[in-house]
């Protein structure tokens, strides 16, 4: 694997990562509870959606096909996405934790790129740094409000984390090439970024009056980068693309 | 059972589908919470005066800032974002709003009315002569 | 001193002494350009129909984003999808923008809520009807905004204060959407073949609706007279929908689409447009709930307000105290 062939890597699941979780973040658009944060929840979606975007737009410079391309005509088996972005959104209390666990990873991954050696990226990472820390900054407000709230929601919000857990550590699955990008100073790693986000994620959550699985018993649920996804993941793709099926070709 | 049938809705939008929902429920809709009002003030730069654009439901001052950015500063450029409870506005009544109406008549507190420059040409015209000696 | 308390739902807008001096004083404001503010004397009647008007614009918001919300997991390509969640994200915003300003006047946005999922209050009928392909949900995004624009501009040069306010902002991001709608529009019907199709067949669907929107032709009545002369009617039903075909006709037609009505067309002597009287006895039984989404739209929003209830019920704040919203 050459560095070019390792930058895609770490491209197509940052992308894939941010297009699925957004795609599934907007399903409770107009559906939400409370109106403003139907409002807010939808900003972060499109926010996600369009970090994605960019992402792809990176790849294409580097000889993949276009963003839309890339995005609305792919099968599950060639997505990178981590099995955490594909569950369905369930109940808020999940789409909340998966909306914390997942954006403390993605601050924690910009930041670190922001002194990426590979440029394209920095500056990817430099300009869409403040959408992702509004969203963190979103997430760990409801966080610690449902977890202090009352017994129905501190019960919700940490069974919720208890099934996201697995998932979240799976985010961090090792690519291929860690050593090379660390060596070009690509990226920090995957395993350097786990540790970065263990350390962010654990005290807010006992903060907001949760309790963080044994640590004995976690098992990071893997699979995903390397294109073998849950059951979720090819129906959202068959739904996502629906009408763009039906002619790849036009101008939609 | 047939009854349940005829309720169950079939929607187009596969997110409504995926819910299973039943139709035909007109009962009230009881213990919906009420949250406080937040007046919303948008700053679009810095130095710029924070303007009223609207208002929040929150429960809390942290949710009404989360909410105030994304409803009244998604579009706009923004420095800063002021939230205070409703209730912790106080107003004058328009009933009273005779209060001001001679305000706009005050013209010696208009800069534009001090016009000096009339009589400094007058004075120089004549001589620079006391006006009781003219 | 003015109460700013809410208005107990259950209790009756109080007619209390209106004279006619203070009626001659409200009118004179109105005739003079002024606006009214929430804390002004208002006759009960002014109240009764803003609350009702401003409710039901902000219950068409808020239901409004579903027909387009049918589509927004299976948008076509990057540029749609984010177009279309923002544009669906701006209609809960528009509605609640209106849930605000008709708060204002003393009902809260809760029992606005309530009369909606109960069906005591109406909403704009043509969502009533289904998006049954990506070409309606661009239909609906140029032509049914476009029918809003119309009203809105004509409903914000109004008299209530608020109302105007939120309207301005309103009409600032419908006409995003009325571009994002159109620039659909014109990509499917000069695209290929399937998309004119698509696009045709939509048109030809929401015609009828359309015609609907604007509701029948006005009967003078006395009633209609005072919300005029109060400026909270601006414009009759029919001088709103000619606008409308002045407008969009000619575009549509521009593109190569027809619409099902054979006699359409602008009459040179009147200036007007003939066409066809829509059925209006298939309007009153969809406005009455007979439509074809009508149970589907309350019980989705039923549903968003019930899966909402645990998350309020948990960060409310009881000791918070309630007061009506001033702008
Ligand atoms: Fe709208
Ligand atoms: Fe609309
Ligand atoms: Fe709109």
């Amino acid at each position: 694997m050459n560095n070019i062939d390792a930058l895609k890597e770490l491209l197509y699941k940052m992308a894939d990562d941010q297009l699925i979780i957004g795609h599934r973040n907007s399903e409770w658009n107009g559906l939400g509870p409370i109106l403003e944060e139907d409002i807010a929840f939808s900003s972060m979606a499109q926010d996600k959606m369009g970090q994605s975007e960019h992402l792809y737009n990176l790849l294409n410079q580097l000889g993949e096909a276009d963003a839309d391309t890339v995005a609305f005509t792919r099968n599950a088996p060639q997505f990178h996405c981590s099995h955490l972005v594909e569950l369905p959104i369930g109940g808020y209390d999940f789409s909340l934790i998966r909306h914390f666990l997942f954006d403390f990873a993605e601050y924690l991954r910009f930041e670190a790129l922001k002194t990426s050696a590979y440029q394209p990226l920095a500056q990817v990472a430099k300009k869409f740094f403040g959408e992702v820390k509004y969203h963190t900054m979103h997430a760990n407000t409801w966080v610690y409000q449902l977890g202090h709230g009352n017994e129905e929601s501190n019960g919700k919000m940490q069974e919720s984390l208890n099934f996201a857990w697995d998932y979240a550590l799976g985010m961090f699955e090792p690519g291929p090439a860690e050593e090379m990008l660390i060596n070009e100073n690509i990226f920090i790693g995957e395993e350097a970024l786990q540790a970065k986000w263990l350390e962010v994620v654990i005290p807010l959550l006992e903060k907001s009056n949760l309790v963080i699985p044994e640590k004995s018993s976690w098992a990071p649920i893997y699979g995903g980068r390397t294109g073998n996804h849950t059951a979720h993941l090819q129906p959202l793709l068959s739904e996502m693309t629906e009408v763009y099926s039906i002619d790849p070709s036009a101008d939609w | 059972m047939a009854l349940e049938d005829k309720k169950r809705i079939e929607s187009l939008d596969p997110r409504i589908s995926r819910a299973h929902l039943s139709g035909g429920n007109h009962e009230d809709m009881t213990g919906l919470l009420h949250f406080q009002t937040y007046e919303v003030f948008h700053q679009n730069k810095r130095g710029a005066q924070h303007k009223h654009v609207g208002i929040v439901h929150a429960p809390n001052s942290d949710m009404a800032l989360l909410y105030a950015k994304e409803q009244y500063a998604r579009r706009e450029q923004t420095a800063n974002i002021w939230v205070a409870p409703s209730s912790c506005i106080s107003a004058t009544e328009y009933a009273d709003d005779d209060i001001f109406t001679t305000t706009p008549e005050k013209l010696y507190r208009n800069p534009a009315t001090y016009k000096v420059m009339d009589r400094i040409q007058a004075f120089k015209e004549r001589g620079m002569t006391p006006s009781d000696e003219v | 001193m003015y109460g700013n308390a809410y208005i107990d739902p259950n209790e009756k807008f109080s007619s209390e002494e209106e004279t006619p001096e203070l009626l001659a004083a409200f009118q004179a404001r109105i005739d003079a350009g002024d606006k009214i503010e929430p804390q002004d004397w208002m006759p009960a009647m002014y109240r009764k129909q803003l609350i009702r008007m401003i409710e039901q614009h902000a219950h068409s918001e808020i239901i409004g984003s579903l027909p387009e919300g049918t589509w927004i997991t299976r948008a076509p390509g990057f540029r749609r999808k984010l177009a279309l969640m923002a544009k669906v994200q701006d209609e809960v915003g528009h509605a609640q923008l209106l849930y605000s300003a008709a708060e204002t006047l003393g009902k809260s946005r809760e029992d606005m809520m309530n009369d909606l999922i109960t069906g005591k209050s109406k909403y704009s009928n043509i969502f009533n009807y289904p998006a049954l392909t990506w070409a309606d949900s661009a239909v609906i995004a140029w032509l049914v905004d476009a029918g809003a624009i119309v009203n809105q501009l004509a409903n914000s040069k109004g008299s209530y204060g608020p109302y105007c306010r939120a309207l301005e902002r309103i009409c600032y991001e419908e006409s995003f959407h009325l571009k994002y709608g159109h620039d659909n529009v014109v990509h499917l019907a000069t695209g290929t073949k399937k998309q004119r199709e698509m696009v045709q067949a939509a048109m030809t669907r929401w015609w009828t609706p359309l015609m609907h929107f604007f509701g029948p032709s006005d009967k003078a009545s006395v009633h209609s007279d005072t919300l005029m002369r109060w400026k909270v009617k601006m414009a009759s039903n029919d001088a709103m929908r000619q606008q409308f075909m002045d407008m969009y006709i000619p575009k549509i037609w521009d593109l190569g689409l027809t619409l099902p009505d054979p006699l359409l067309k602008k009459n040179t002597e009147t200036g007007l447009w003939d066409y066809t009287e829509p059925d209006w006895e298939e309007f009153k039984r969809v406005i009455n709930g007979d439509g074809p989404c009508n149970a589907e739209r309350l019980a989705v929003r039923r549903m968003a307000e019930e899966n909402g209830r645990w998350v309020a019920r948990a960060i409310n704040n009881e000791e918070a105290e309630h007061v009506r919203p001033f702008a």
